[in-house]
């Protein structure tokens, strides 16, 4: 392997795993508070990029900033998302893991469906969103898609940092998990911190699917149909919960799929599943997570 | 186990109601030609399906208003069976077709399912004129199976033709792991390469779901290829073509009939340089070609207009004639008059060898703005029509 | 040890049941009245009896272990390869079809069964989310393994399996394993992991050795999973990896939740009626996985256990209450 063929590779890691992270941040959010799988958040995604393929010619013809769509399509996927979970989720909430998984599952498929109902299957494609150079240097090509990609990453969670760690609503929002008859008993309303926390999960899917289109420029109504386990990988990976977690667990997944395409093509699905077997049975709480007993 | 009687009750309801379903047979009538037609209707290839019936309520139109000796009718009420590209579902959508007692079946568009349909049709003595099966396993099946389409091997040899009258040398190809059709085309097109003295430098692998191909574009850049060889879906198609010109490539990219219907727009200028093997060429003047374009296009628009339905409308026409040739509409005059046919439609002028697969030229189509452009016609012979 | 009589009865009474099933479904097929349908009927018969052997395996795992399972099309798909060899390899050797039939579906039986044994050593240390995902990552290392194994064609339709799996040799099979996984479930181990399953420190305090039963028990549900697969093969003739993705395990396990966690006959007429569900819509197929995936949502928030929840169908209960004899024998059971 040549040099820069090894540069471009870690530069097409990042690419991508810079994407897996802007997913991971929202899926991490909802996972750590609710401790729900969420099959339904690549769909939201799915939803969030229909939203971009429609408006986004629009703001390009009213001259305003293509990524300016993003904001609607940030409230079409609040709205969803919450309404799926005032829907499905909430009436199960008590049934325990098992009937959230399977709900969870179920609204994935009703989702997917209903686009296909709604758009039709053919794929299509977004248009341009940012129209940023690339930089060659020396044969090896970077895109500045991906400093962006990480650059919103980044910011987002700082953003989300400081709301977890600084406010009120935070705090309240971290109680949830550890004690939630405890979190009743202190004044929190755990119903609407829950609703809370899914409106911003479901519109940090909606950022995520902007730079999604904005590298991968199709949107099809089966596209977040293993992007949620892709996710669930990296959260796991960095720390389930853990914000800067999922954002190192987004970048690791992604930089290991490009380099294992380089040696065993045919092999790389197996090896971030594998990924994922390892750390659970290793170390469950994840690279930056602190190992906990199980509670009994 | 205890008891399945309650299922027994349900499953004896079920059956009650499709007896129901299919006691209204019409009156056999000597020429009318009772036709199924399977495709994927549902699932993530539904965009074929789509296709697959504007197609046929075409050819069935035209057929029926025309003054042809035979009509065709399609059961299940007009409408294409679904079979979800999923093996299970085809063999029911298979069986509930052969309820309603046709005397050929069309489908389907992917070799995965169209295979255990040819399996259980050659037991039945049916005939099965499969429409995009492109594995070459499928017409052995038996003697009353059939194809309009190309085999995988005669497509990847013809792309292999193509390259070295181009005169390119270093050939990346790139295919997905998992389906049937990428891998005929990649294994025949790098047999062929090597004895046309193309030099293939890369050999990478994706999966049909992948989104990411820059690891496999860039590799094809690094080891110096001037020629990228992806024989897929029309739905990664804009995919890859951007991530290989992302990295910088410039060189032709080329794949086969999976291609036509793909999505350019926002990417026009991507998409220069770029080739597919194909049955027909949007932009044919052939009379068959121009007709169907035309009505096509006036009735549906141009959104599911692609190779799928080129062959489902074929197919209908294709019936018509083994019909005449046969003389009757029953099945054994069908496979009669289909075996060793000569046909002329939106696919060219083909007969049909002795396993019943489709000797036919290959339409060439390049991109010019973004549209398909027709650039030359390949016969089977060698010969070079532009 | 002495079979108690009123087990003998109840057995006898069960296999009567599956008589006169077998009987009406020959007399439905044989008899003509379903004219050109018969062979779709059949079909249809067919897949819902191999789904059953499947769901009903699921079953084991999530509604007797209870503990989730997302990756039961990985074991399908070894036992349908498997059995797809070796019934490839039997083929010439003049066995009569059914022997070659059951030959090789015990074979693919017992490699899915070792490869959930494989898959559960390590996999059952976790439980709950954790568990569910793990098994979907290994249902998908082994999809990825069969696309690139040469001997079963690779990424390519494995295709020219012998079509051996006619409906009533189909439906004996099931019954029998279905049998076979009722009296797992009656027996001291099935209520070992039962135990486990309502309480495990409490079950692991009593000297139970829990990993052993659980490990144990996903290896039978494996190995059941593997035998409904070499019915599928043997029945489908063609497969491709391809067809055993996550969807394909999404569907069983929807299929265990809708007919009832616990509940094998809830999974039976749950998998018979699912398994069917597709045919029945087939003129709305458009909106037929919509209605599915808004049945399922329903029976969550209203039968979270599944429409028969844990309740067992019992033909023998079924005549007692009818010949007004329920109470009496009620009383001499306890």
């Amino acid at each position: 392997m040549t040099v820069s063929l090894f540069v471009q590779s870690l530069i097409n890691g990042l690419n991508q795993g810079a994407i897996y992270a802007l997913i991971a941040l929202g899926y991490t959010m909802v996972y750590g508070i609710i401790r729900m799988i969420n099959f339904a958040h690549g769909d939201f995604i799915m939803i969030g990029s229909y939203t971009l393929f429609y408006t986004v010619p629009i703001m390009i013809n009213i001259g305003m900033p293509a990524w300016l769509a993003v904001i609607i399509a940030v409230a079409v996927c609040m709205t969803v998302g919450v309404l799926v979970e005032t829907i499905a989720y909430k009436p199960v909430r008590k049934a325990g893991s098992m009937s959230a998984l399977i709900t969870a599952l179920a609204m994935s498929i009703f989702l997917e469906n209903l686009a296909m109902v709604l758009f039709g299957a053919k794929p299509h494609n977004v248009a341009k969103i940012f129209a940023l150079p690339t930089i060659n240097v020396m044969g090896v090509v970077l895109p500045l898609n991906v400093l962006l990609t990480i650059a919103i990453g980044v910011g987002i969670m700082i953003l989300m940092q400081v709301f977890i760690k600084k406010t009120k609503m935070g705090k309240a929002m971290r109680a949830v998990p550890q004690d939630k008859d405890a979190a009743i008993l202190a004044g929190i309303n755990v119903n609407r911190i829950i609703t809370l926390t899914f409106a911003i999960g479901s519109g940090l899917a909606a950022v995520a699917a902007l730079m999604y289109c904005a590298k991968y420029p199709r949107v099809t109504n089966d596209m977040g149909s293993m992007m949620g386990i892709k996710a669930f990988i990296a959260a796991v990976l960095g720390g389930i919960g853990i914000i800067p977690g999922a954002m190192l667990g987004g970048i690791l997944v992604g930089l290991i799929e490009i380099f294992v395409k380089l040696f065993a093509p045919g092999w790389y699905e197996a090896i971030t599943y594998s990924i994922l077997i390892v750390i659970l049975l290793v170390k469950p709480s994840g690279i930056l997570g602190k190992n906990l007993g199980e509670k009994v | 186990m205890k008891k399945r009687a309650a299922s027994a009750v349900l499953s004896a309801t079920l059956a009650a109601s499709m007896v129901l379903g299919t006691t209204a047979f019409a009156e056999e009538e000597d020429n009318v030609i009772k036709i199924g037609v399977i495709c994927s209707m549902t699932g993530g290839s539904a965009v074929y399906g789509e296709g697959a019936q504007n197609a046929i309520d075409l050819a069935v139109e035209e057929i029926n208003s025309s003054d042809s000796e035979y009509k065709v009718e399609i059961v299940n009420g007009g409408k294409v069976v679904d079979d979800a590209t999923d093996a299970k579902q085809a063999i029911n959508a298979y069986n509930s077709v052969m309820s309603e007692g046709p005397e050929a079946v069309v489908g389907c568009f992917f070799s995965s399912v169209t295979l255990p349909i040819a399996e259980q049709a050659a037991n039945d003595g049916m005939l099965l004129l499969a429409t995009g099966a492109t594995n070459k396993d499928v017409t052995l099946k038996g003697e009353t199976i059939f194809r309009n389409c190309f085999i995988d091997p005669y497509q990847g040899k013809m792309a292999a033709q193509f390259v070295k009258e181009q005169g390119w040398e270093k050939a990346a190809v790139i295919y997905a792991k998992d389906d049937d059709y990428s891998n005929g085309l990649k294994d025949a097109f790098i047999e062929n390469a090597e004895a046309n003295g193309i030099e293939v430098v890369y050999i990478g692998e994706c999966t049909t779901k992948d989104t990411d191909f820059s690891s496999q574009a860039s590799q094809a850049v690094a080891n110096g290829a001037d020629f990228v060889y992806y024989p897929c879906f029309l739905d990664t198609v804009p995919l890859l073509v951007s991530a290989v010109r992302d990295a910088g490539f410039t060189g032709a990219i080329m794949g086969g009939d999976g291609w036509d219907g793909s999505d350019t727009s926002g990417m026009e200028d991507y998409f220069d340089n770029c080739y597919f093997t194909n049955h027909y060429s949007s932009e044919d003047t052939a009379p068959a070609v121009a007709n169907f374009v035309s009505k096509y296009t006036e009735a549906y628009g141009t959104e599911s207009l692609n190779a799928c339905a080129a062959l489902y409308y074929d197919a209908i026409y294709m019936l018509v004639q083994a019909a005449e040739n046969g003389g009757g509409s029953d099945t054994a005059s069908l496979v009669k008059g289909m075996t060793g046919m000569e046909f002329t439609g939106v696919g060219g002028t083909f007969s049909l060898d002795e396993n019943g697969d489709a000797l036919k030229a290959v339409a060439i189509n390049t991109y010019e703005d973004g549209q398909v452009k027709w650039m030359m016609t390949l016969s089977p012979e060698g010969e070079k029509t532009e | 040890m002495k079979m108690p009589k009123k087990y003998k009865v109840s057995y006898l009474i069960n296999l009567l049941g599956l008589l006169v099933l077998y009987g009406l479904a020959v007399l439905l097929f044989e008899s003509g009245v379903l004219g050109t349908s018969t062979t779709y009927v059949k079909g249809i018969f067919t897949t819902a009896c191999y789904t059953i052997v499947m769901v009903t395996s699921l079953n084991l795992v999530v509604g007797v272990m209870g503990e989730f399972s997302l990756g039961h099309a990985g074991f399908v798909s070894v036992g349908a390869y498997v059995s797809a060899l070796a019934s490839n390899a039997l083929s010439g050797t003049g066995m009569p079809n059914l022997l070659v039939l059951l030959i090789a579906l015990v074979i693919g039986g017992i490699a899915a069964g070792i490869t959930g044994m494989l898959v559960g050593i390590p996999a059952l240390r976790l439980r709950g989310d954790y568990l569910a995902i793990v098994t979907v990552a290994f249902a998908e290392i082994i999809r990825v393994c069969f696309c690139n194994f040469e001997f079963t064609g690779g990424g390519k339709t494995m295709s020219g399996i012998a079509k051996l799996a006619d409906f009533y040799w189909v439906y004996w099979i099931t019954a029998a394993c279905v049998a076979v996984m009722f009296m797992f479930v009656r027996s001291r181990y099935g209520r070992t992991v039962k135990s486990i399953r309502e309480d495990y420190i409490a079950a692991a305090a009593s000297g139970i050795n829990v990993t052993y039963y659980k490990v144990f028990t996903f290896a039978v549900a494996a190995f059941f999973a593997g035998v409904g697969g070499g019915l599928y093969a043997h029945y489908m003739t063609a497969m491709i990896p391809t067809n055993f993705n996550f969807n394909y395990s999404a569907e069983l396990l929807s299929e265990v939740i809708i007919g009832g966690t616990g509940s094998l006959t809830g999974s039976v007429i749950g998998a018979a009626f699912l398994s069917a569900l597709p045919e029945m819509m087939r003129q709305f197929s458009t909106y037929r996985m919509l209605a599915y995936s808004v049945i399922l949502v329903l029976v969550m928030i209203f039968r979270p256990g599944g429409i028969f929840g844990t309740w067992e169908f019992s033909l023998t209960g079924l005549l007692m209450k009818l010949s007004g004899k329920g109470n009496k024998a009620a009383k001499e059971g306890q």
